[in-house]
């Protein structure tokens, strides 16, 4: 029988985001021998999709065999029907005595009933059903909780009391465990909770004062509304909705550019939970605003959210890496989406369907239509009207303009032509050969020099230009015997002249390079001229300097060169003398002009325009400068980082990836809706116009428009969730689904199902806002509740998962930040009670930005009083390190990050006693603790006040007296904003 | 691993599991869910085998260190010099069209009882090539340098995932609690591209990050203030510890209480032990001559400082050092770095000499300390360059298809050379490795399975080796 080894091929996997194999799922084993009839469907296809399936399958089919379909198979002879003992693929999963089976290559081989099956079905004449195709199926089905429709309470009535509704479903999980509700929370806690739960500072001492004087039995709930009808909520809420959407405002990757636009977005979310607009409108507009509202600047920005995350921007020329990278992008967009609307890894199936959930394959390349269209960048931002008001203003200019250049242009072609005419007389003077980038000498009489100076007066690629050049080496030659090269830094010269910079590494392109004696690295002008100053005044003759000096390949536009000069010497630096100059030399010849074209025409210009016209062309270019600051004085269109949408991209028709691979389009795929809510359709009343799909040559705003509505709409169980569980996480610290954009199989099970569907049901009842969701959670008494820890409670539940009381959280990295500032009275609401909100405008920066190509984010000693706003509005970069708030778990924006992380460690402490900003801080709190009183008890009174929202206990006082009276104010101040108290919410 | 708990047990599992200790941090949540107590009490993620090596020294070279120019001869070159590449005539990669071969500039120069021959410009390094696992026929997923550098140093190439020394600060904690877990020694010339990602703790906790360090460069805030005395400092210490001791003994059941006590004392001790380990004055004049650490070149003597502070990490048992010679793509290409598209003998001519001299001393000495024989010694760099030059350059362009990347020391094989490009180093011919499967083998000599070594991340058990890596047993000893 002909033989098909397995030539196990380099086989370049392309699995971006995969999944964790674990050994096999053991089969049970079903017949020995030749036993009854196989059945295929329930014996044989589980056995390959288990063993098999993950290198031959389509897209990645080892060996050049796929076990998708029997087609593959037959093919190559791996099966004789009927003829086990003949077929290869028997005698490939049987060992022998001496060696283990061949196949399965990687893994535990069959056992001996599964062979067994194999066997018995190729003998039984290898009956495999027509069109069944084996594919892996995913460990949670269409039927994962996560996927079924929002269940209504059969026990709570419509009408009940929503927030008695909460506190019932917790005490009835805290029953089963025998375990209760701890008693209300003492008011200074539950202020403090409350304040910084919602807009993220602490209450204020008078603040505090009034709540706990208060009387009446609603005070409780007046501080809430209160609270959420402050400003300071949405830059609270938005700030956790920002790290949901991965909000960066750099593009990440190896040139991680600043954006500088994006702050119109940050503003959009702040602004908007404020305003509490409906979150299903919001999600509507994150993914097709400028669809939905093409001429409202105000809804067009939601759509940032698309380009908002990292991506490639390297201008890749290999067509193969290019494909890659730019399917990447979309990668990161559809990731960007699935999880934070949906709670759903769509990701997981860019390379086969996903392992854990039925999301197949087809879905993510749904998305991808979807998102096919979407450019990172920047792009008008502008009403229409807006655009066509400023194009009426600016099109005359621009009409002025173009006519005084070709003036220009025509005044300068005369020349030109009278040029060509008198061009042998010009050339006749052109005596010498042209400048030599390796090497270009210039003698003369010897001259007594301390100063000797180059002066470029052309480049040699763009003759227009007198900067820009490049110098590896300037030599100088002595007059004497034995010249030697004076100017050499060993022989005492100096160079200076403007060079290029890099702030982190000064002196990369200096002018210390043209006299070090070495070629390879060189001097980059910025200006025109470089000048050294040799170590005593020496008799010189002869210079010489070049760029490409030793170099293979002079020509390479790398080597920049002069084309017109002058070299002047001096003995005082300030009277010179020119010694030489390029004048006669023949025109420079360059890669862009090997025949000197380019400059030739410069310079016959240069000599034949008369000084009448020259005058003329300065009169046009004056006018034309007037036409220009006219054109600058109206003002630009309002822009931002929203993206462009390219109808070239976005056309199909496109194609599943196999394997995730550009190169490899498998079947077709139109914009749908995901295929796991088909059953949805049957068994929803809303479902009518659920499920969706899109002709391939749909318009792109459609395929996002019809998304977003899908994402949004009724029958769509899991958006709601996902929304209602991430509010619940951020009161408490844990959602009742802990995995919050993974409600998938690897995901978590809710801790209350029961009261996870509720809450997503009254934000849908309530017009999908936030506001009445916060309302009715606060008031719970589940919330109110003391943070008290009982051992007895401990030992049944140590993570309060069931909230038997409230959990304690240490403050997020803004927070941290805001209370100093707050606290200190740097950043004062009474002071400033103007602060607008959202603020507008770029964010600050605790970095210095500093690019070359590529950008460096170098954190900063000392913070500014510029910088003394809510963290919120700090540019933050990707992959950068900022003091306090990368220590406090701030994190990077390169993934979305719908829980942060909450870490202890020294390097937070060495941060918090030595940056300067915690010095700052404690000097500005020691000032206000000195205007508050001059009393020192009173000033710890009231230093715990504001700190702590209490005061200090008596055998508190004396170790504090003992500090100030030590060693001041300011250091008992720095002690304060060390103290756990400060950032910890009980 | 098994699929079949749930995520609330899974999540719990994972935090169990992974209680850090040392001066890089304690997990907050690890502390309250072990209830072990404060770290430097118990142990981390228990190794899955006996472990050869305790630590590790990784040498990156950013810019893509050419292989057909350091490591891997290629005579063919010299032979066909000037024609054109068979087969790929027609070449355009990351910075567009190719020329011709062109053959190294330099000779190569057999060394060592191996007669292993390098390049001409390495001859320091050349005397270690007994001990060295070359191996020649590495490949990358990517021709683009920031993501091939993050790729090489955390498995994936796209940023926000915990480069290799995170993971290891995860695995393995730190043996030194007054030092960091795992340092990253930048270059004097800035950070390599895609800067810090390199070094990113990704979705690991922010206590396995690197601690950026060098011979020019403190660690950041490590010391008090000019302006406050040493008095002032001790009662402020002591005030403090007592209202934070104060506040955990009044809040118990928050174990992240007496974390924030301990971090504090753990800080001060930072604060002693690693000044001393930046202060080379202790070092013999002798050793500084060996590394160059007073060699005129400036930048030679930055990274033999750099070096030497290296040793000094391993000495006090940092767990993973991760050591940059050269930084990024500048606006002249391979200025900086070693990413020479246009310039080749130029740029390595410069490069060369600051990495040569020193690195072999560092070797040097920890082969002469005994240190080597627990310490893997790793050199990287993001992928190779081509064998054709650039056209109208003397420089070649990127090429993820073959590259040269080594190891040393704990557990491995000396003086081997595993796998190789074709006759012109275009591509992995013969036993080709990833870097997944180059990870795989370092979490092995470290006693991983690399396959269990997991995070739940946004949906998946996410692995430094993505879901990749077979462990390369040619180079083991």
């Amino acid at each position: 029988m002909p033989r098909y080894p397995f030539i196990v091929l380099l086989c370049w996997l392309v699995c971006w985001d995969c999944f964790t194999t674990g050994s096999g799922f053991s089969q049970s084993v079903a017949a020995e021998g030749s036993g009854p009839k196989v059945d295929f469907v329930s014996q044989v296809a589980p056995i390959l999709r288990e063993h098999c399936l993950r290198c031959h399958r389509p897209g990645n089919a080892k060996g050049d065999l796929s076990l998708a379909t029997i087609q593959s198979l037959r093919e190559n002879d791996f099966i004789l029907d009927g003829d086990a003992a003949n077929s290869h693929l028997l005698e490939l999963i049987t060992g022998s005595d001496d060696a283990p089976p061949q196949m399965p290559a990687d893994g535990e081989p069959l056992s001996t009933g599964q062979v067994s099956i194999v066997r018995d079905w190729i003998n039984q004449g290898s009956d495999w059903p027509d069109d069944f195709v084996v594919q892996h199926e995913s460990k949670g089905g269409s039927d994962w909780w996560a996927f079924q429709p929002l269940r209504s309470l059969p026990t709570i009535d419509d009408d009940s009391n929503p927030t008695e509704t909460i506190d019932q479903l917790i005490d009835e999980s805290l029953k089963k465990q025998g375990l209760q509700r701890n008693p209300a929370a003492d008011r200074k806690d539950l202020i403090r909770r409350a304040t910084y739960d919602l807009i993220g500072l602490p209450p204020t001492v008078q603040e505090i004062q009034s709540f706990v004087n208060d009387p009446s039995p609603d005070a409780y709930a007046k501080l809430i509304d209160r609270l959420l009808a402050s400003n300071h909520y949405g830059e609270r809420w938005g700030r956790h909705w920002l790290d949901v959407v991965r909000f960066g405002e750099s593009v990440g990757f190896e040139r991680n550019n600043i954006i500088d636009n994006l702050w119109p977005f940050r503003d959009y979310v702040i602004r908007n939970i404020n305003e509490d607009r409906p979150f299903d409108q919001l999600i509507r507009e994150h993914l097709a605003g400028d669809v939905i509202d093409p001429d409202q600047p105000d809804t067009i920005i939601g759509s940032a959210f698309l380009v908002a995350g990292p991506y490639d921007n390297v201008n890749n020329q290999d067509a193969v890496q290019q494909a890659q990278i730019r399917a990447n992008t979309l990668d990161e967009m559809i990731r960007a989406t699935s999880e934070a609307f949906l709670g759903l890894t769509v990701g997981c199936a860019r390379c086969h369907d996903h392992k854990f959930d039925p999301i197949k394959q087809q879905d993510y390349y749904a998305f991808f239509t979807s998102f096919a269209g979407m450019v990172h960048g920047t792009a008008p931002l502008a009403s229409d009207e807006q655009q066509s008001k400023r194009a009426a203003l600016i099109q005359p200019l621009e009409k002025q303009k173009r006519e005084i250049e070709a003036k220009i242009a025509a005044q300068k072609q005369a020349v030109l032509e009278r040029a060509e005419v008198n061009r042998d007389v010009y050339e006749s003077r052109w005596t010498r050969p042209p400048v030599d980038r390796s090497g270009t000498t210039e003698s003369f009489p010897a001259i007594s020099a301390k100063f000797v100076r180059l002066i470029c007066e052309a480049q040699d690629i763009n003759p227009k230009s007198a900067s820009g050049f490049r110098i590896d080496e300037f030599q100088i030659w002595s007059d004497e015997p034995k010249p030697r090269n004076v100017a050499l830094a060993s022989a005492g010269g100096k160079a200076s002249g403007r060079a290029r910079q890099i702030e982190d590494f000064p002196g990369a392109y200096g002018p210390q390079l043209t006299i070090d004696g070495e070629t390879g690295a060189r001097f980059m002008a910025v200006g025109s001229d470089l000048t050294i100053e040799l170590g005593e005044t020496t008799a010189i003759n002869r210079v010489v300097f070049s760029s490409a000096m030793d170099e293979p390949d002079p020509g390479h536009n790398k080597f920049v060169f002069v084309a017109d000069y002058r070299i002047e010497t001096s003995l005082d630096g300030e009277t010179w003398t020119e010694v030489a100059n390029g004048d006669d030399r023949q025109p420079a010849q360059t890669a862009n002009s090997p025949d000197g074209r380019v400059h030739r025409e410069h310079r016959l210009a240069q000599l034949e325009t008369t000084n009448d016209e020259r005058a003329a062309i300065d009169d046009l270019q004056k006018q034309l400068g007037l036409i220009n600051d006219s054109i600058r004085q109206i003002p630009t269109l309002p822009s931002a980082w929203v993206g462009t949408r390219s109808p070239e991209l976005a056309k199909g028709p496109f194609h599943v990836f196999l394997g995730g691979s550009p190169q490899k389009p498998g079947d077709a795929v139109v914009p749908h809706s995901m295929h796991v809510f088909d059953h949805v359709a049957n068994t929803n009343s809303h479902a009518q116009d659920f499920a969706y799909q899109l002709p391939a040559d749909s318009a792109e705003s459609q395929r996002r428009l019809e998304l977003a509505r899908w994402i949004t709409n009724p029958a769509n169980p899991l958006t709601p969730r996902v929304l209602a569980n991430r509010v619940w996480q951020y009161h408490f610290g844990a959602g009742i689904v802990r995995t919050p954009s993974d409600f998938g199989y690897m995901g978590g099970q809710p801790s209350h199902p029961k009261l996870l569907d509720y809450l997503a049901r009254q934000l849908q009842q309530h017009d999908w806002r936030l506001k009445p969701l916060h309302r009715m959670i606060m008031l719970s008494k589940t919330y109110q509740q003391s943070a008290d820890y009982r051992e007895a409670a401990a030992s049944v539940d140590g993570q309060s998962q069931l909230l038997w009381r409230f959990p304690p959280r240490r403050l997020s990295a803004e927070e941290v930040r805001d209370t100093m500032l707050q606290v200190s009275g740097s950043w004062n609401r009474s002071i400033e009670p103007d602060i607008r909100v959202p603020d507008g405008g770029p964010g600050f920066r605790l970095y210095h930005y500093m690019q070359d190509n590529v950008s460096t984010y170098k954190p900063l000693d000392e913070h500014g009083r510029e910088t003394y706003r809510r963290a919120v509005y700090h540019q933050n970069a990707r992959a950068s390190i900022v003091d306090l708030m990368t220590e406090f778990d701030q994190p990077d924006c390169a993934f979305s990050t719908p829980r942060r992380a909450r870490t202890t460690t020294p390097l937070q402490a060495l941060t918090m006693l030595n940056h300067q900003f915690t010095l700052d801080m404690s000097a500005a709190l020691a000032d206000r603790l000195k205007q508050e009183s001059d009393q020192l008890d009173e000033q710890i009174q009231f230093a715990f006040q504001l700190c702590f929202g209490r005061s200090a206990e008596s055998d508190e006082i004396q170790p504090c007296r003992d500090l100030i009276l030590q060693h001041g104010l300011v250091a008992f101040c720095r002690t304060l904003f060390n103290t756990s108290e400060l950032i910890y919410v009980q | 691993m098994t699929f079949n708990f749930n995520q609330i047990d899974q999540t719990r599992r994972q935090m169990l599991g992974r209680v850090s200790t040392g001066l890089a941090g304690i997990g907050l949540l690890d502390l309250i869910n072990a209830g072990r107590g404060i770290a430097g009490q118990s142990a981390p993620e228990s190794v899955h085998h006996p472990a050869k090596a305790k630590r590790v020294l990784q040498i990156f070279c950013p810019g893509a260190a050419s292989h057909m120019d350091l490591w891997e001869h290629k005579p063919m070159l010299d032979k066909m010099h000037g024609q054109p590449m068979p087969g790929e005539e027609n070449l355009v990669s990351f910075q567009g069209k190719n020329g011709n071969l062109m053959r190294s500039p330099w000779p190569f120069v057999a060394g060592g009882n191996s007669g292993k021959a390098i390049s001409s410009m390495l001859p320091h390094l050349s005397k270690h090539v007994d001990d060295i696992a070359f191996l020649h026929a590495m490949l990358s997923k990517t021709n683009t340098h920031g993501p091939g550098c993050v790729f090489m140093n955390t498995g994936h190439d796209s940023e926000g995932f915990p480069s290799a020394g995170s993971w290891v600060s995860h695995a393995l904690g730190s043996e030194n609690e007054n030092l960091p877990a795992y340092v990253a020694i930048p270059d004097i010339r800035g950070e390599p591209p895609n800067g810090k990602a390199n070094w990113s703790n990704g979705f690991l906790p922010a206590e396995h990050q690197a601690i950026m360090m060098s011979n020019q460069m403190p660690i950041r805030n490590l010391e008090r203030p000019g302006s406050i005395g040493v008095g002032a400092e001790r009662d402020t210490r002591a005030l403090l510890d007592q209202m934070n001791q104060r506040f955990a003994d009044r809040h118990p059941g928050q174990s992240e209480l007496q974390a924030r006590v301990a971090a504090y004392s753990l800080a001060a001790k930072m604060q002693l032990s690693a000044p001393e380990v930046s202060d080379l004055s202790t070092e013999s004049a002798q050793t500084l001559a060996m590394y160059g650490a007073d060699d005129s070149n400036r930048l030679k003597s930055a990274y033999a400082r750099n070096c030497i502070l290296a040793r000094r990490l391993l000495e006090r048992n940092v767990r993973y050092v991760n050591l940059y010679c050269a930084s990024r793509a500048s606006g002249v290409d391979g200025l900086l770095n070693w990413d020479a598209h246009k310039t080749l003998k130029a740029d390595y001519e410069r490069h060369c000499p600051v990495f040569d001299q020193p690195t072999a001393a560092l070797l040097s000495d920890l082969k002469r300390s005994g240190l080597l024989e627990d310490t893997l010694v790793l050199w990287t760099t993001e992928f190779g360059r081509m064998p054709t030059h650039q056209q109208g350059t003397t420089g070649r362009d990127h090429n993820p298809d073959g590259f040269t990347c080594w190891m040393m020391g704990a557990g491995i094989k000396p003086g081997v050379s595993h796998g190789a490009t074709d006759e012109f180093g275009r591509r992995a011919q013969s036993n080709p490795t990833t870097v997944w499967d180059f990870y795989a083998t370092v979490l092995h000599l470290l006693g991983f399975d690399h396959q269990r070594l997991t995070w739940y991340h946004n949906g998946l058990d996410r692995r430094l080796t993505d879901v990749h890596g077979d462990v390369i047993h040619e180079i083991l000893a």
